[in-house]
């Protein structure tokens, strides 16, 4: 039967046709797409920081905080670091800013945002570090005010004792989020159960202990 | 041509002729909106995630005119058995497509004739609707794909 070469035939006619006529009028067209780039882009991050310095949310921080995309520097004095602190954060009390800094500077990089903090919603300490770090030339610097408090209050995970060493502590906050978060937010129990049962993963904490309302 | 002469009461040529002209309704109205918004379009085939991304553009771009050909063809009954079978292939493809988006839990823009986002306040169309829908014009397309093959084949002998 001719039928079928026929068809085979009108067939590769018709869709060579519409391919010269739709890529030639797309070319034309104003609003024409262009081939080589997808359409869609990524979704936009949720958390839409301004270009410049400046204060951010504790909802902001917080997700940045699990996805490990920024580094958090509590400016208060190093007694109080070793009480409690956010987790994985960096001990930089303003006053050893010019001492320390040299050690933390090569951890803030390629992280989104900075995010220094200190205790109670008219603490100077957060914004004095923040000056300081502007003034080293650290972009993406942010103020969580009254940050100790607010993350407490949201019961987000939390360490005590003294930082570690900072070789390790930049590992500190990819290791915790994924495995020990979750749990280090319920009960204190639950994060001494984290501790004894993992072990190995506290130990490259370094000193850091796992505790959900450190101030008690 | 026997047995469409048994199952039809109105004579093939005509049949022939008012089902490439309803497939050709069908395509139009399916390729208007899509040509005028190809970004739109763009958008809707990227959501039913079958597609490489680099393929998503020119596929939106390819697939409303091959549908305005297809309908023009069926009209004008040049090149008509190449342009109802490959409009029936494409239905069926549509058609496989809608029920794996459904299995794959894709709550697709089904795109199929407007690339308007659905209205967030009405009743979300299930997509049993679009699949059944999708059921119906395969059927239209399979059956004048048939008429007009039969007749063709009967005109050639």
């Amino acid at each position: 039967m001719r039928l079928v070469p026929r068809i085979f035939g009108q067939a590769l006619g018709l869709v060579a046709l519409s391919a010269v006529l739709a890529f030639a009028v797309n070319a034309a067209r104003p609003d024409g797409l262009p081939l080589a780039q997808a359409a869609a882009k990524p979704a936009p991050s949720a958390v839409q920081l301004s270009q410049a310095s400046g204060e951010i949310a504790l909802k902001d921080a917080a997700l940045l905080f699990l996805s490990g995309r920024a580094v958090f520097l509590d400016a208060r004095s190093q007694f109080e670091f070793q009480l409690g602190h956010i987790q994985g954060a960096l001990s930089l009390p303003p006053r050893n800013f010019a001492a320390d800094f040299q050690d933390i500077k090569p951890l803030l990089a390629g992280k989104e945002a900075v995010i220094a903090y200190c205790d109670g919603p008219d603490c100077p300490l957060s914004h004095s570090l923040a000056k300081h770090l502007i003034d080293a030339g650290v972009k993406n610097v942010y103020v969580l005010v009254n940050g100790w408090s607010l993350w407490q209050a949201e019961k987000l995970p939390v360490a005590k004792g003294a930082a570690a060493p900072i070789s390790q502590t930049s590992q500190a906050p990819q290791a915790v989020q994924t495995t020990q978060a979750p749990q280090a937010v319920q009960t204190t129990q639950a994060a001494q159960t984290v501790k004894k049962g993992k072990a190995s993963a506290s130990k490259a904490k370094g000193q850091e202990k796992l505790c959900t309302d450190c101030t008690n | 041509m026997h047995r469409l002469h048994q199952l039809m009461p109105v004579p093939a040529r005509a049949a022939d002729f008012v089902l490439r002209f309803a497939l050709a309704l069908v395509l139009f109205y399916a390729s208007a909106d899509k040509l005028l918004h190809p970004q739109d379009f763009a958008a809707i085939v990227t959501g039913y995630h079958v597609l490489p991304e680099a393929l998503v553009n020119p596929v939106a771009i390819w697939l409303p005119w091959l549908e305005l050909l297809l309908g023009l063809s069926l009209v004008s009954g040049y090149w008509s058995e190449g342009a109802v079978t490959l409009t029936a292939g494409l239905f069926a493809v549509f058609w496989v497509l809608m029920i794996v988006s459904a299995a794959r839990g894709i709550d697709v823009n089904c795109g199929c004739f407007s690339t308007k986002p659905a209205d967030p306040s009405a009743e979300p169309t299930p997509m049993l609707f679009y699949i059944g829908r999708d059921a119906m014009l395969l059927g239209l397309a399979l059956f004048t794909a048939w008429v007009r093959l039969t007749v063709a084949a009967e005109g050639a002998k």
